[in-house]
């Protein structure tokens, strides 16, 4: 008998202090019986993934011909990027611009939209390793953080991408997190979220690439929609086909796709037929100089931000990959996207006032371009180049806007490609230390070596 | 002689005989009928998504009673590949269909006049099944609820459902 108690008081007396063990550690100074994330160091990111292989000798370096063609002396060097970095623009041989009346080709730059550029707004990494020589394996570095080397084409991440990880340790809604790409070509189409067992799509975001589903197949397709009244006649469709789904139960991940709630979707279809209608009456706000699907693209990512105000936006440019067979076509799209990242920029300081002040932008491209050309020569004579050497290892990281604080300076600034000062794939922890989400990335889920650029400043 | 002539009587008269037993069997008559069988059953045993194509091809001969252009079905794909959620894209085509001429949609009436024939035809023609006794009384139930509800709006719920993604 004593035993008997002596056993139930030993039992008792266990689960107490396991209960209290378990317990206690997470009684904090403020009052909190659990740990939080820590407070996020800004309440939006923009991420620009710029903007399909930029040589790095032409972008931070700063050489324009003189790095790039033959018989160029140091005096055809210049900065063609002057909304992101500083320096001034090459004096030579423009050809980089939009064309004057009777000019030639390119000859004047576009005027620069930001007073202060990007770099002095924020931080420069200036030589990043890019741990994927390919868009798609580059693109796909970018945004899950991992090199993911198994990483097949025409199907979707393998690890978790940054909108993954934020809807699921933020609880944010599928509206909350956009990617907007500027085509379907090359799978781009599948960023929005991978096929990863914990995460998947159930956490992917919304996803747009406006040059076609506002263009002119959009137009054809999606233009003439009906306007149902949202109590009288939407409610009830949704009563019944919430009735029906029910019935049916697709079980999860038969249906590739995310998923917004009838709210949601409601609210993207109103978007939709307004930004039809701003299209028809010649209201979409575009960057000054709009002649090539990226500036397109950037427009329509800033009517998302406006009507949405996503808490991470993911935009995709990929004009410059025209490098491989036009190097003066590629001079342009790079001074472009230069163009439309400051026009973006400034737009979110100006247009949304939500945003403004609020806003951390980010960017890198997914590769660089190789040190020798390919034998394709365009209209100036000047040669092309294919990305797949060492060369294309070497990109930039900028990062500017509301996470930085003071912070201000280069960092990174010489090229070790075996000790690199930076990733590509530092930038998904970076975001994520922004959002206040570091410690919630599992372990083993980023290359190698990532860190969060916070933590290398 | 007689002998001869009598053994060929009796030949004669066997030959008959056997004719007579063999060849005149009585015709029986078999009757074959067809038991009835349920062609839409009620059991809902469909596990492959439908592609992009596969569904706007049969959306679109399913409300206009005509195929789909190519033009505007290579068109459709790409715009559905444009679009992050699937559900919600296909849904706002469906609601473009039903904003262009040429859609066939049962009238009014008789959906009110025999909700319960009405619903067992949708069902037919959106899941090529029948509803069960417990989906038909939602049904009827709802349509009484509901009075602003019209065939459009049913037809949409069921053409933009997850049953009707897949076969």
């Amino acid at each position: 008998m004593t035993r008997k108690i002596k056993r139930k008081q030993f039992i008792k007396k266990a689960a107490a202090l396991t209960a209290g063990s378990v317990v206690l550690p997470y009684i904090l100074p403020s009052g909190r019986l659990f740990a939080t994330t820590p407070d996020p160091k800004s309440e939006y990111v923009v991420y620009v993934l710029f903007a399909g292989g930029v040589r790095q000798q032409e972008a931070v370096l700063q050489g324009y011909l003189h790095t790039s063609q033959d018989n160029f002396d140091s005096s055809f060097a210049g900065n063609i990027m002057p909304n992101l970095l500083k320096g001034d623009l090459p004096t030579k041989k423009i050809a980089f611009g939009t064309t004057s009346p009777g000019g030639t080709i390119g000859d004047t730059p576009i005027p620069k939209i930001l007073n202060t550029p990007l770099e002095e707004q924020g931080v420069l990494f200036k030589e990043v390793r890019a741990v994927n020589p390919g868009h798609y394996g580059g693109l796909n570095s970018l945004l899950t953080g991992n090199s993911s080397v198994a990483q097949g084409l025409k199907v979707r991440p393998n690890f978790p991408t940054i909108f993954e990880y934020a809807r699921k340790h933020l609880g944010l809604k599928a509206t909350e997190t956009w990617f907007i790409g500027n085509t379907i070509t090359n799978s781009y189409n599948l960023l929005n979220g991978s096929e990863h067992p914990d995460y998947g799509l159930a956490y992917g975001a919304n996803f747009f690439a406006p040059t076609i589903t506002f263009g002119s197949q959009g137009q054809e397709v999606l233009s003439n929609a009906k306007v149902y009244h949202p109590q009288d006649e939407l409610a009830p469709m949704y009563k019944m086909k919430n009735f029906l789904d029910n019935a049916f139960r697709v079980k999860q991940g038969q249906i590739a796709s995310i998923k917004n709630t009838d709210e949601e979707k409601n609210q993207i279809k109103e978007f939709v037929r307004n930004t039809f209608q701003k299209k028809a009456a010649g209201q979409i706000a575009f960057p000054p100089v709009s002649d090539n699907g990226d500036m397109v693209t950037l427009a329509y990512a800033a009517e998302v931000l406006k009507e949405f105000k996503p808490k991470i936006l993911v935009v995709n440019m990929t004009a410059v990959d025209v490098c491989h067979g036009n190097f003066s076509s590629y001079l342009r799209a790079l001074h472009r996207a230069d163009h439309g990242v400051g026009w973006l920029w400034n737009y979110i300081q100006t247009q949304i006032p939500e945003m403004a002040g609020k806003t951390t932008i980010m960017l890198s491209p997914e590769c660089g371009r190789n040190t020798n050309p390919n034998p394709i020569q365009d209209e100036n004579d000047w040669f092309s180049y294919d990305h797949s050497d060492r060369n294309t290892s070497r990109v930039f990281t900028l990062m500017a806007g509301a996470a930085m604080g003071s912070t201000r300076g280069t960092f990174s600034d010489t090229w070790d490609f075996s000790n690199p000062g930076a990733f590509t794939t530092d930038n998904v922890l970076t975001i994520a230390d922004i959002m206040g989400i570091k410690n919630k990335i599992p372990p083993g889920f980023m290359y190698p070596g990532a860190r969060s650029l916070f933590d290398r400043i | 002689m007689n002998m001869q002539i009598s053994n060929r009587i009796k030949v004669g008269l066997l030959m008959v005989c056997a004719v007579g037993i063999f060849a005149c069997t009585k015709e029986r008559r078999v009757r074959y009928e067809v038991v009835n069988q349920q062609a839409n059953d009620i059991v809902i045993d469909k596990n492959k998504a439908k592609t992009d194509r596969q569904y706007i091809s049969i959306l679109y001969a399913n409300l206009f009673q005509e195929a789909l252009p190519i033009n505007q079905q290579v068109a459709t794909q790409n715009v559905i590949q444009s679009v992050g959620d699937r559900a919600l894209v296909y849904e706002i085509i469906l609601s473009n269909y039903m904003n262009k001429s040429g859609v066939i949609l049962p009238p009014v009436s008789e959906m009110k006049d025999n909700p319960e024939q009405f619903i067992i035809d949708t069902y037919k023609r959106f899941y090529l099944r029948i509803p069960s006794e417990l989906e038909k009384s939602f049904f009827v139930n709802f349509f009484a609820n509901n009075p602003n509800v019209t065939p459009e709006l049913v037809y949409t719920a069921f053409a933009a459902s997850d049953e009707y993604i897949f076969y």
